[in-house]
């Protein structure tokens, strides 16, 4: 593998916390670009500002490390500029679906061909963890101490209905799957949209009984279900566990797209 | 080729410990210079990287590598495991 070949090693190690599945998702995402044989000079990735949005910084191509919550519009602006960049997104939870919310539906109406990565690790990692749109009911969190009240929202679906020609679901534990289905995105004409649930041990998995590292990968590996069983269960009326992760592809589709090179 | 962590990089969680089919490596027990307590290696000229990357001429598994969030695992060329090669994959 070379997805080495795409880092700036001269920054390295980088600044995540020991076990920060950022690491992984920026490995995953340079392994895919790299098998579908991209050119580092006509590639750019793009990100907003939290800890997953650092991810730009550690790799060689040109990069905009943009503000809070405005990824998707630079990465609109870069698109439109010049159709023929490749042009891939990194961004938070409460980056992209916190400050920037309405980007994040527009972008995807619009089916703007960039490939989103979203870093989902359900808090605020980077100014000490306070809650997002993502933090699940019940967790804790620095502005949840006795657990959030409000429902968490379902980007995938956000993403589905907004119009995204391609949309999937995995966690930092599958890596293998993940870096499919950015190739997947990067393929596909349009918005493709990859929620990566990610772990954040400090401000997280500390505060939610997922102290190790370890334990927070082994809560991904146990409570992921694919999407075939998990709608095969629905149709039987079966019982879901309440803290179940739906991952896989939930949408692959050809809707008119903006941005597309020519 | 030759499974290697680089300890300026490793920050020491431990996913590599669980990831990995063969069990190669496991927790540590010393802190190193920069105190990270880096996993040792378990007869690493099993991995399936090591064995079959010269003649598949790809990178297999390397699901260490890609979990690692530190970009510290890689593989370096080596000779001394090169007859071991031979040797396991019968
Ligand atoms: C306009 C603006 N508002 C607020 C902040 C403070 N701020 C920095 S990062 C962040 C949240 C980041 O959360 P997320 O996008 O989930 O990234 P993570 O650190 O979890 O990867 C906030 C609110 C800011 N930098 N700019
Ligand atoms: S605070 Fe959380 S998201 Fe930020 S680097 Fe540390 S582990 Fe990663
Ligand atoms: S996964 Fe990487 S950083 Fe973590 S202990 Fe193993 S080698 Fe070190
Ligand atoms: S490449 Fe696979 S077999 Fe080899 S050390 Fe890594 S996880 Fe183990
Ligand atoms: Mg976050």
């Amino acid at each position: 593998m070379s997805f080495d070949d795409w880092l700036r090693t001269d920054r390295l190690p980088h600044i995540w916390c020991s076990g920060c599945s950022n690491g992984t998702i920026l490995n995953c995402t340079l392994a895919a670009v790299d098998a579908e044989g991209w050119d580092p000079d006509r590639t750019v990735f793009v990100s907003g500002i939290g800890c997953s949005s650092r991810a730009p910084g550690y790799i060689a191509t040109d990069s905009l490390h943009t503000t809070h919550g405005r990824a998707l519009a630079f990465a609109t602006g870069v698109k439109l500029a010049d159709p023929s960049l490749n042009v891939v997104v990194f961004t938070g939870d409460g980056d992209l679906a916190a400050i920037g919310g309405n980007h994040f539906i527009h972008a995807c109406r619009r089916n703007i061909d960039l490939t989103v990565v979203c870093m989902n690790n359900l808090i605020y990692g980077m100014t000490g963890g306070q809650g997002s749109p993502t933090t699940p009911l019940g967790a804790l969190s620095t502005t949840s101490p006795y657990g959030s009240s409000e429902p968490a929202f379902d980007l995938v679906a956000l993403a589905v209905a907004a119009g995204a020609n391609h949309v999937a679901r995995w966690t930092a534990y599958h890596v293998r799957e993940v870096q499919k289905a950015i190739q997947t995105g990067l393929r596909t004409p349009g918005l493709s949209f990859i929620e990566v649930r990610a772990g954040c041990p400090t401000n997280y998995g500390r505060k939610n009984r997922l102290r190790e590292v370890t334990d927070m990968a082994e809560h991904f590996r146990t409570r992921s279900m694919v999407k075939a069983k998990f709608d095969r269960l629905v149709a039987e009326g079966r019982p879901i566990p309440p803290d179940t992760i739906v991952v896989g592809e939930f949408v692959r589709r050809a809707l008119p797209a903006m941005g597309v090179a020519p | 080729m030759k499974l290697v962590i680089d300890e300026n990089r490793c920050k020491g969680c431990n996913l590599c410990t669980q990831v990995c089919p063969y069990r190669i490596f496991r927790p540590g027990r010393r802190p190193n210079r920069k105190g990270v307590i880096v996993p040792e290696l378990d007869r690493p000229e099993r991995c399936t990287n090591c064995r079959l990357q010269g003649l598949y001429g790809r990178t297999l598994c390397g699901i260490c590598q890609l979990t690692c969030p530190d970009q510290a695992i890689g593989w370096v060329r080596e000779r001394p495991y090169e007859p071991l090669t031979m040797e396991v994959e019968y």
